[in-house]
């Protein structure tokens, strides 16, 4: 269990843009130097605001994109140098589910013909017994009765159903984790919950590990073991208890920014004074990246770039100078 | 502004009163119930929320409400629609228009890049909007203070920005801004946060809920989130399969909800967070 399956040592993903103003190519760094363990059947939420580099380290994780700078390794090996028998194995035993299922499922083919189209690619059942497993494959998520599903179309389907057979299109494969970029986002808060459910349930089932990328803080909290908060390309944050006890700054920001289903609430109504950022309009290249937006940076900040170290003696790692005594000052009264 | 008294019924009172309003469409071989026989009505300066599932038929409502709803393949639009006793649904063209340039509503939507315009400067398109031959040159001041007022710290760099150059919270802010040009006694806002970040999305209800007190115009709010509910609005419509099936003052809604839907979805957005509840101070 705590095995880790998939780690990933200072891996950093650098894109090119073209400047504003201009033709100069500048770098983009999606991903700065994450070092990061997943370990087996565990499930890993990545949350961050858009632009941080959650996407990007799926594609990492995903073999859609080779690190720039870094090392990925599954099972202790690297996957530059996976021989082509393993590069397969990894392709079946990390599988991806994606945010739009509408877009992820091929329109011109049934729901039979999308997973049998897998299930022959990877060989995974005889021509005979091919309808009762693909049968099978629906069931466990939880489409009854699986004939019914087998000749429709994706346009034919809603939302969480589409998101059903793209999951029971990862599931069939037997992977050991499953790689979900934003699943939530395009469905109803009703379909999410079942959504969640489903997944928890396959976990229960089939001991099988999630990385759930995410922006909804909330639904990560009811199924995360662990979450990693990313800001800026890097993980500021990781831990089992970030929701109840954040350390650092930004993950207090997420915290903060949530509506809570509360009619008396007053975040809205009555936003609380905003703390200014002392170094608000400084703009640095070293230093710690949250810098300009964090409300309580001191000298130290803007000076050196604070990397991911264990706070006390939890799980939880942190990349804040100021850690330690921004947790003192609001532990419980 | 005078109302002629064929047109005045019902109670006015009401801001916007609807009574009975179907939307149907013709959807290939059948008929789609997209709204079907909705009550609904807005007190001046109030903030009024709809929510329901994807396919509940609050867009729609709300698109008939402000006529923007495309003649093609409806095939029944029935009801009785008043703003300030006119009625909307019967009015002409010319009318409707006067209505929207006379401190009528305004809207803005969940993907403000859609109704940008992309060749031109936001600046442009805000002026455009407080007169048809308005250019950023004459109306300047007022551009800017428009800006200002969607919260803005820098409106004439804003201003001098194309759509593409902007964040999306940003660009709904220039959305905002477009939208109280007129000075609107009611904003429609269509899912306006959904797209955006959540630091981002406390920040443009924060916008919208300012201007709502300092206007004293009336917001009515679609979404999916019944947080947003919750943080911004006095009274709320939850609508399923095209009816509405429960109205409510926000905080009975939350507190005693009476339909089962709604039960439903105030016991999920609350399980959602069974943890946040408890703070972390």
């Amino acid at each position: 269990m705590n095995e880790p399956i998939l780690s990933l040592k200072g891996v950093s993903q650098i894109y090119t843009k073209r400047s504003a103003k201009g033709w100069r190519r500048v770098p983009v760094r999606a991903v700065d130097g994450v070092d990061l363990d997943i370990r087996e059947g565990e499930t890993l939420a990545i949350v961050g605001e858009s632009g941080s580099g959650k996407s990007t380290l799926a594609k990492l994780l995903l073999m859609l994109n080779r690190p720039t700078q870094g090392q990925i390794a599954y099972r202790g090996l690297e996957l530059d140098k996976l021989n082509h028998e393993w590069r397969s194995q990894y392709r079946r035993q990390v599988q991806a589910v994606f945010q739009d299922p509408s877009s992820s499922l091929n329109p011109r083919m049934t729901v039979e013909e999308t997973l049998r189209h897998v299930a022959n690619r990877h060989s995974l059942v005889t021509k005979l017994n091919q309808r009762d497993f693909l049968a099978a494959q629906l069931a466990a998520v939880g489409l009854n009765p699986p004939e019914q599903y087998f000749s429709r179309y994706p346009h034919q389907l809603s939302g969480g159903q589409q998101q059903r057979i793209a999951i029971a299109r990862a599931i069939m494969l037997r992977p050991r984790v499953i790689i979900a970029d934003e699943p939530l986002s395009s469905l109803d808060v009703s379909v999410q919950a079942q959504i969640l459910q489903l997944m928890s349930d396959l976990r229960a089932t089939t001991n099988v590990g999630f990385v759930i990328i995410s922006h909804d803080l909330g639904a990560m909290q009811s199924i995360a073991d662990r979450s990693a908060v990313m800001y800026r390309g890097r993980v500021v944050e990781i831990g089992d208890a970030i929701y109840q006890s954040p350390a650092h700054p930004y993950t207090r920001l997420l915290l903060d920014a949530r509506l809570l289903p509360n009619p008396r609430g007053t975040r809205v109504r009555s936003p609380p004074p905003k703390q200014a950022a002392p170094f608000a309009s400084v703009e640095t290249t070293q230093g710690c990246r949250f810098l300009h937006r964090c409300p309580h940076a001191i000298e130290i900040c803007a000076a050196i770039d604070p990397q991911l170290r264990p706070l006390g003696l939890g799980a939880t790692q942190v990349a804040c100078h100021r850690a330690e005594e921004l947790s003192a000052a609001t532990t419980p009264v | 502004m005078t109302i002629p008294q064929s047109q005045q019924i019902g109670n006015v009172k009401h801001l916007v009163a609807v009574k009975n309003l179907k939307v149907h469409f013709q959807v290939t071989d059948r008929i789609v119930r997209a709204v079907d026989g909705v009550d609904f009505h807005v007190n001046p300066a109030e903030c009024v929320g709809i929510v329901g599932e994807s396919g509940s038929g609050k867009s729609t409502l709300v698109r008939a409400v402000s006529r923007l709803m495309p003649n093609l393949r409806v095939k029944e639009l029935s009801g009785d629609v008043q703003f300030e006793g006119r009625d909307v649904l019967k009015m002409s063209e010319g009318d409707l228009r006067e209505l929207r340039r006379s401190r009528g509503f305004s809207m803005i939507f969940q993907d403000p890049l859609g109704y940008l315009n992309p060749t031109h400067r936001v600046g442009r398109q805000i002026a455009e909007a407080l007169s048809p031959h308005g250019n950023v040159q004459s109306d300047s001041q007022r551009v800017q203070s428009l800006l200002e007022e969607a919260g803005f710290q820098e409106p004439n760099n804003v201003a001098r920005s194309f759509p593409h150059e902007l964040s999306g919270g940003m660009r709904q802010r220039v959305m905002i801004a477009i939208a109280l040009a007129r000075d609107p006694k009611l904003l429609f806002a269509d899912e306006p946060t959904t797209a955006l970040d959540s630091t981002v999305q406390l920040q443009v209800l924060q916008t919208l809920y300012r201007l709502h007190k300092e206007r004293n115009m009336a917001v009515v709010i679609i979404t999916h989130d019944l947080g947003v509910v919750a943080e911004l609005c006095d009274r709320v419509y939850v609508m399923q399969t095209g009816k509405v099936v429960e109205t409510a003052d926000s905080v009975d809604l939350f507190e005693r909800p009476k339909h089962t839907y709604s039960a439903r979805l105030v016991e999920l957005s609350a399980h959602r967070s069974s943890f946040r509840g408890a703070q972390y101070e």
